[in-house]
């Protein structure tokens, strides 16, 4: 493929649908992105759907559907909160330290969910329906079902989502950990290997508990990281989460994991789901400025209509080429 | 002949160790209900009341996930359900305040559980979208939809409802063991003595070989999500009639609640086969009988969240003893 193509390929979508929702906002006498606050905002929402799809596709890619992603974001943001708040009172300093202990309560969840995966032996989809249910059982023993508050409001961390310099930075790391991790090392090709072709990739030695696990430990990690950012962002932490209520964190990335899909298949697919977390972030930014004359049920609604929009032209792909095609003409 | 003898001995071993296996979702429907009724007795309330309560909160359970069992049978599943019984409520709760139709609104309920279920089967089959997927933005667009409803002409917490002297005659155990029956009926005769069923498992047991056998992918999973959406219908009904009010809550659980069912009733959620028409019956009311007895045991603020945890362990040791003599090389996926 041409580097011409690769970079249009690439830029297309984020770029033409960031020009009609521009036009769109323009026509209600605004911008996507009014003032530095909403850019703040803007930057803050694409770290939280770019780190939430790159661990929904982790497994999903491999057939593992993993139904506990939003229970563990919720889960290990509160054990964080709890603890950098038992140690520094919501002192200075609160924002690095509860990052860092909620990112590694997120990687020994990850590990319990891959841990149980891989010892049970039973379909991945069953085991995240149970370590969704164990999850949020905790969550809400922890925070007798109340909403976390006191632990998450304080200067640090308003400071850390206050501005689009952190964020940016998580996206970097996190982008660059992905990339050299999937793409450039041996865990990273026989997780390869392994998502293409199970059984050959077994048969020719390829360690596949090992591999599973510490795939569930990444994506334990990325959705610490998420639940940070929503404890930070929301300035709480919904604790009574029962009966599969943590499980629409995972739905929202759904559109851009078919979307930053389809822009891998011009460049790194990491990068793909970068730049379709900007699109799904300037949708949100175009809701807020329509917020009066589009509700939320509507905003779920166009979200999903988008998200079958767009599967039907991926699935029906080559058919409509050639339906559109000018020799059909 | 020595050789025989041990092959015929382990091969009635093998059988009596699947046929415990088999029997075990049943033991421990019976074991739980023994349990309930000791611990309802124990606690000192009346037991015939707790038990309207069990079979109110699990025959909605039951008809739905019954339903759902040809969809999980073709290999794939539809979260969307409860969003679709909660659609269909709302619709029929609308229709009954604009007509005062008792009859309409019946109509208009399983009306509207089959349609959603359809437009679900139409993107996966016509479309070639995944139907998880599509079940997922179905989801969305239901509650949404049923949502802005309910907000609009009743309020988030109020809801929308029809007068309880409509429903009340019919709120009791009777009809409702009535209706349940017939549709167990019907889904056991259509899956277990029609070729529909047989070739349903044939399609989720191996898709390719089916496809290739001349079995119609699209037909059966047409068939599979009507079947759906009856009981979707149905469950709507009896959700209107054990409650005459319909909340943004109304069924919220039901599509994930749905999984617990099948999986506790002793069905591989890959489907195929091994799939069995009573395992959402016998799971549904397994899984609410457990969550009811844990309530009932663990009396503190942080009951819900222990007896959810629980639960879970319990459901994941279930399916750890089911699959046991399923286990392969590989992970499974």
């Amino acid at each position: 493929m041409s580097t011409s193509k690769r970079i249009i390929g690439t830029l297309a979508i984020p770029v033409i649908a960031i020009v009609i929702m521009e036009i769109l906002c323009l026509g209600h006498g605004q911008h996507i992105i009014a003032n530095s606050k909403s850019f703040d905002n803007f930057v803050v929402y694409t770290a939280i759907v770019m780190i939430t799809t790159i661990a929904l596709s982790i497994n999903l890619n491999s057939g593992r559907f993993d139904f506990s992603l939003g229970s563990m974001a919720a889960l290990s943001a509160v054990i964080g909160a709890k603890i950098t708040y038992a140690l520094l009172q919501g002192g200075t300093g609160s924002a690095p330290l509860m990052l860092l202990l909620t990112v590694l309560a997120g990687i020994i969840l990850g590990l319990i969910s891959g841990g149980l995966y891989v010892i049970l032996r039973i379909p991945p989809i069953i085991t995240s329906l149970g370590v969704a249910l164990i999850y949020e059982g905790i969550l809400y023993t922890i925070t007798s079902g109340k909403y976390v508050m006191a632990e998450v409001q304080n200067a640090s961390l308003s400071k850390f989502v206050g501005t689009w310099v952190y964020a940016a930075i998580v996206i970097v790391v996190v982008l660059a950990f992905v990339i050299i991790v999937f793409d450039h090392t041996r865990f990273g090709f026989e997780y390869n290997a392994l998502r293409n072709g199970q059984k050959v990739a077994v048969n020719t030695g390829i360690e596949e508990v090992g591999n599973a696990v510490i795939c569930y430990a990444i994506c334990g990690g990325l959705m610490g990281l998420v639940g940070f950012f929503n404890a930070a962002r929301n300035t709480n932490i919904n604790g009574g989460l029962l009966n599969f209520g943590s499980i629409a964190i995972m739905f929202t990335a759904f559109l851009p994991m078919f979307i930053g899909s389809y822009i891998g298949r011009f460049c790194n697919e990491k990068i793909g789901f970068l730049l379709a977390a900007i699109t799904m972030s300037a949708l949100n930014s175009t809701f807020a400025v329509f917020s009066n004359e589009v509700t939320a049920s509507v905003q779920s609604i166009i979200n999903a209509v988008l998200l079958v929009a767009f599967l039907i032209y991926l699935n029906n792909e080559k058919l409509l080429v050639k339906i559109l095609s000018p020799k059909n003409k | 002949m020595g050789a025989k003898k041990y092959e015929g001995k382990k091969l009635s071993k093998h059988s009596v160790g699947q046929f415990l296996i088999s029997a075990l979702p049943f033991f421990a429907l019976v074991v739980l209900f023994i349990v309930f009724c000791v611990v309802v007795q124990a606690k000192g309330y009346r037991l015939d009341r707790y038990l309207e309560i069990v079979f109110d909160e699990g025959v909605v359970l039951a008809v739905v996930a019954t339903g759902a069992i040809f969809i999980y049978t073709l290999g794939t599943f539809d979260i969307s359900l409860g969003a679709s019984t909660l659609f269909s409520a709302t619709m029929g709760v609308m229709v009954y305040n604009a007509t005062e139709n008792f009859l309409l609104m019946i109509l208009v309920i399983f009306a509207s559980g089959i349609m959603c279920s359809l437009f679900n089967s139409v993107l996966a089959s016509v479309f070639h979208i995944p139907a998880f997927v599509t079940t997922v933005a179905m989801m969305s667009v239901l509650s949404a939809i049923a949502g802005q409803i309910i907000t609009t002409n009743g309020g988030a917490l109020g809801g929308i409802s029809i007068p309880s002297a409509i429903v009340k005659p019919l709120d009791v155990p009777s009809v409702k063991i009535i209706l349940l029956a017939v549709f167990f009926l019907l889904c056991l005769f259509v899956f277990n003595y029609t070729k529909v069923g047989r070739r349903q498992k044939f399609i989720g047991g191996n898709p390719l070989c089916a496809t290739l056998t001349g079995i119609k992918y699209n037909k059966y999973a047409i068939i599979a999500f009507v079947m759906a959406g009856l009981g979707v219908g149905l469950g709507a009904l009896l959700t209107l009639i054990y409650t005459p009010s319909v909340t943004t809550t109304t069924a919220s659980s039901i599509g994930m609640n749905i999984f617990i069912a099948i999986v506790f009733g002793g069905m591989p959620i890959s489907g195929g086969a091994r799939s069995r028409i009573y395992a959402a019956l016998v799971g549904g009311f397994s899984y609410m009988l457990l969550n009811d007895v844990l309530e009932l045991v663990i009396d503190s603020s942080a009951a819900y969240g222990l007896t959810q945890v629980i639960s879970a362990v319990f459901f994941l040791a279930v399916v750890y003893i089911t699959g046991m003599n399923y286990r392969t090389k590989m992970l499974p996926r």
